[in-house]
């Protein structure tokens, strides 16, 4: 059983990313263009992309978010958030899940529940935030925290930031079982220009166990 | 002693097949025995490595379980989340009791040890299995043996999840000496594993008996690691171990090796067993095989033997007992055929037999036969008496018989004359046929009154005349009884004087004659002149006597007798009628007439050269009457004397005339005719008849001595034959003489009668030829006076 599951990373290490922008001319906001692609040109799914603003900090985000739990899985599968953001947990199963975390941006849990909790969990720190089910081993999901408003699940590899003030930035990308993040790129957006900006994911991370179960989509 | 060998070699010929053949079976059996035994010890090996390998397997599977759970734990999770080293030391120690570990190492997602329950031993350093890190990174988890202290470990590494993974947690569990026992236990074999690192003294595990792990540990300095798995045999101890050594390399270099080995003794001892089962099995059934092989060969030597048994009998004479072979095979018609020729031998040996010991004409016993039983019934007679009797006889004249009316006719005579014999006697007396017409009968008899009695029965059946064909004959026949003991004491002493009485009764011309002792010396002595008459030829011991015959008109000698003598050196001087008859019966009276012709004419030539004219006469046996060259000899003799043939006068006596009138009469004829005068000597004995007298070409009939010697006035009956046979004499022609002349009396009668010759003693004896010259010149008769 272990074994089928280790042949998920060992695909998705050959990965490429590829991100292209269109520069146009918009009034007030610019826009980036990311593709992120692995080696062999196809997509890179559940990848977030994200650029963040060099020298300055923007307000945070007073905004909520959900992660649902539905046929036992996390619903999404990522969820990118900008730091400041409460996320609600609902359980939308008949049965208990108790949702936890380890990791250092967001660690916590919530013992056996059903229903929705009463208040949503707020993410200040920035960071990816690995969600698992202590009932279901298989359940797995990741938050990306964020320092920026702008960030974009790139479907389909591909993601459009719009209305980017101009600025210079660090555009990244993440993407699930990442090993070794693909270089940031520095861009400066000036007007309304439309920047792309392109990665290619490079090697997987150490196979993660539960991967495939996380998935639970294809 | 053949037929033992026969048996022999047939059963050691089968023995040896049989030996060869389960030697054979043995030999193929034992090796494909080995090499059963090769293949499933190997085979045993690789299964025994299998089995160590599933051993670990399983326990490695078992022990990533539980330490799968383990890390699954929350609390656990918790714990190692924290980072607060502390608390993951302690909650590694409670782990590593949890599962009852030897070890347990926290590794993080870099590969460096973060904390472990060795003191910290490791912590901060990377983890020394990369391998075995490497696989779990690619698989989730992972397990191995691995050189962990000196000792062979089992690491299993599984990853803390949360739940993506966020570090790596090791198990190190020592491999007990149970693992090794379980597969001991399961396999039969002997596991010994041991690590060997650079320059450490490897830490053996074994299954092996104190003895040879010691004797394995002195080995293992000298024994590489191999690659791949290697198939030996290694002598441990007093065993030797098929073993099949495997190496596994691990990250730091060490190495773990493993043996499984199995004792050799051991793994053969089911085959020993069943080795020792097929021996036993063999000798057995060679056992069974040789009983089978000897009965076999008794059952095809045993009718050889008892044919060789039977041939053996029939070899010794045994014609009676057959072989008794019940087998219908080709044994048992050759034991038929033995039999066949068994009874065919004894036909044939009877009739041998019988032809050896019967005479084949008349199928009488033959003198062989007759011997013999005369031998037997003089055994049995001196033991229980009473007297054994014989008889010899032969047949009268059968030689003028056979001669005359053929041999033919001969025989059938004689064929006849045996049935006859035969007829005579008692069944336990004997008739034989000695040979030509010689018979002869044994009888028992208690005195010799007796035994004439038989003897006359016996002639009996000669008193029949024989009729065979047209021809009737009458046969006489002389008989000679001798009788045991009064005669003899044996059988040929009996026969011969049997054949003295024969001879006796011969002479006799009585039919029957008994044996007189003292005969014997006489019939010795023949026998010894018959051998030296011969030499008395050569010796020259014989001699011419003459005596005068007279004319008894002139009263002068006219004729001499040549008479002969024969001057024994033992014996003294011989008188003819001693010697003559032998002279016959041994074929030499040839000899002896020659030699008297040949003198006589030579006594007469000389006489005539000393002017005195004499006629010499000279006596002929009848069988010189069957000389035809006689004639030719005589004129021969005559002429070189020069003598004219009428000089010369041969007497033939009327019997031997008699014996084969035609044929004496042909050569009569032809003697006369060469001019030799004839005369007929003892003239009234023979009973010549007058025709056959009438035809012979005599000049002289000389009156037998008989009728003269006792002639006298008185003696009519002599008177009368002499007058009557001088009347006949001088009525055929003939000149008649008479002999036996003794007395002046005789002699005057014979002169009135008109004899014209006389011989006797009262002129002169039969003189030799010096003092009948004497006589010549003395006497009045002599030719002197005249």
């Amino acid at each position: 059983m272990m074994a089928s599951c280790l042949r998920v990373p060992f695909r998705m290490r050959s990965l490429l990313a590829i991100a292209a922008a269109f520069v146009t001319l918009p009034l007030a906001a610019a826009t980036i263009d990311v593709r992120v692609q692995d080696a062999r040109g196809g997509a890179v799914r559940d990848a977030v992309v994200y650029a963040v603003p060099e020298g300055r900090s923007l307000p945070l985000a007073k905004k909520t978010a959900v992660m649902d739990q539905k046929n036992r899985m996390f619903i999404p599968h990522v969820l990118a958030v900008q730091t400041g953001t409460s996320i609600r947990f609902p359980n939308s199963d008949d049965i208990r899940h108790h949702v936890y975390s380890f990791s250092p941006a967001k660690p916590f849990q919530l013992p056996l529940y059903k229903g929705t909790p009463a208040n949503p969990l707020l993410f200040s720190k920035a960071g990816v935030v690995t969600l698992g089910c202590n009932i279901h081993d298989q359940m797995s999901a990741f938050i990306v925290v964020v320092d920026t408003p702008y960030f974009e699940r790139a479907d389909n590899g591909k993601a459009t930031l719009a209305g980017v003030e101009p600025g210079r930035y660090t555009v990244r990308v993440w993407y699930p079982d990442m090993r070794d993040e693909p270089r940031p790129q520095t861009i400066n957006v000036t007007g309304d220009a439309r920047v792309a900006v392109s990665f290619v994911a490079g090697h997987a991370a150490a196979p993660p166990a539960a991967d495939h179960h996380a998935h639970g989509n294809p | 002693m053949a037929i033992r060998s026969f048996q022999a070699r047939l059963i050691y010929l089968l023995i040896a097949v049989l030996v060869l053949l389960e030697a054979g079976t043995l030999i193929s059996l034992y090796v494909a025995g080995q090499r059963t035994l090769r293949g499933i010890i190997v085979n045993e090996l690789r299964v025994g490595a299998r089995v160590l390998e599933r051993i670990l397997d399983t326990r490695a599977k078992q022990l990533s379980d539980f330490l799968r759970v383990l890390a699954l734990d929350f609390a656990f999770r918790e714990a190692i989340a924290s980072g607060d080293q502390p608390t993951i030391t302690s909650a590694l120690t409670n782990s590593r009791s949890r599962i009852d570990a030897d070890a347990v190492v926290l590794i993080g997602l870099d590969g460096t040890v973060t904390a472990d329950t060795l003191g910290g031993r490791m912590a901060g350093r990377k983890f020394p299995f990369a391998s075995l890190l490497k696989i779990a990174e690619e698989r989730g988890e992972a397990s191995g043996t691995v050189s962990f202290s000196g000792r062979p470990y089992q690491f299993v590494i599984v990853p803390v999840l949360g739940p993506r993974p966020i570090a790596w947690i090791c198990a190190g569990f020592e491999v007990e000496d149970r693992v090794l026992a379980d597969v001991r236990h399961l396999t039969s074999l002997d596991v010994s594993i041991w690590t060997s690192s650079a320059g450490g003294i490897p830490a053996l595990m074994s299954t092996l008996p104190p003895e040879e792990r010691n004797d394995l540990i002195a080995q293992m300095s000298g024994m590489s690691s191999p690659l791949q798995p290697v198939e030996t045999t290694m002598q441990l101890g007093n065993a030797t171990y098929a073993t099949l050594m495997q190496s596994l390399s691990t990250a730091d270099g060490s190495h773990v090796n493993t043996l499984l080995q199995r004792d050799l003794e051991e793994a053969r001892r089911p085959f020993a067993r069943l080795e020792l089962q097929i021996i036993a099995l063999s000798v057995l059934l060679l056992l069974v095989a040789v009983a089978a092989a000897v009965t076999f060969a008794r059952t095809v030597t045993r009718p050889l033997r008892v044919l060789a048994e039977g041939a053996g009998r029939i070899e010794r004479g045994d014609y009676v007992s057959p072989i008794v072979l019940k087998q219908q095979d080709e044994i048992g018609h050759l034991a038929t055929a033995f039999n066949q020729m068994q009874s065919a031998i004894a036909a044939r040996e009877d009739q041998i037999m019988f032809q050896a010991s019967h005479d084949a004409l008349t199928g009488l016993p033959n003198r062989t036969l007759f011997i013999d039983r005369l031998s037997q019934s003089i055994i049995a007679a001196r033991r229980y008496g009473p007297s054994v009797g014989m008889i010899m006889m032969d047949v009268d004249r059968f030689k003028d018989i056979n001669d005359t009316l053929g041999h033919h006719f001969g025989d059938q005579l004689l064929i006849e004359i045996g049935r006859r014999l035969e007829q005579t006697i008692r069944t336990s007396d004997t008739v034989a046929r000695l040979g030509g017409d010689e018979f002869a009968v044994k009888f028992t008899a208690d005195n010799a009154e007796h035994a004439a009695q038989v003897a006359a029965r016996v002639g009996t059946a000669f008193d029949a005349p024989f009729v065979l064909g047209d021809v009737s004959i009458d046969v006489n026949a002389s008989l000679g009884i001798a009788l045991f003991p009064d005669h003899a004491d044996d059988p040929d002493t009996l026969m011969k004087r049997a054949d003295i009485a024969m001879y006796d009764a011969k002479k006799n011309h009585s039919e029957i004659a008994i044996y007189e002792p003292g005969r014997d010396e006489h019939s010795i002595r023949r026998l010894s002149l018959m051998m030296e008459l011969r030499q008395a030829i050569v010796r020259d011991e014989l001699e011419l006597y003459f005596q005068p015959k007279i004319d008894v008109v002139t009263e002068r000698v006219v004729h001499a007798e040549a008479l002969i003598r024969w001057n024994h050196p033992k014996h003294g001087v011989m008188r003819p009628d001693e010697f003559i008859p032998l002279a016959e019966q041994s074929g030499k009276i040839s000899l002896v007439t020659k030699w008297v012709i040949r003198n006589a004419i030579k006594q007469c030539a000389e006489w005539k050269r000393n002017g005195i004219d004499l006629t010499v006469a000279v006596n002929l046996s009848a069988l010189d009457l069957f000389d035809s060259e006689l004639p030719t000899f005589i004129t021969g003799l005559l002429s070189d004397a020069g003598l004219p043939p009428e000089k010369l006068m041969l007497e033939i006596t009327e019997s031997a005339i008699m014996k084969d009138a035609a044929y004496a009469q042909r050569i009569l004829a032809e003697m006369k005719r060469r001019g030799i005068c004839l005369a007929i000597d003892d003239f009234g004995t023979g009973y010549s008849s007058l025709a056959h007298l009438k035809r012979l070409p005599v000049d002289e009939l000389k009156i037998d001595k008989s009728f003269v010697l006792n002639l006298t006035e008185s003696a009519t009956d002599d008177l009368v034959i002499v007058r009557s046979t001088i009347e006949l004499g001088h009525n055929m022609g003939l000149v008649v003489i008479a002999e036996g002349v003794e007395t002046q009396e005789s002699w005057s009668i014979l002169k009135r009668l008109g004899c014209d010759m006389a011989q006797g003693y009262y002129m002169s004896p039969p003189l030799p030829a010096s003092k009948f010259s004497e006589w010549l010149a003395s006497s009045r008769w002599g030719t002197g006076n005249g």
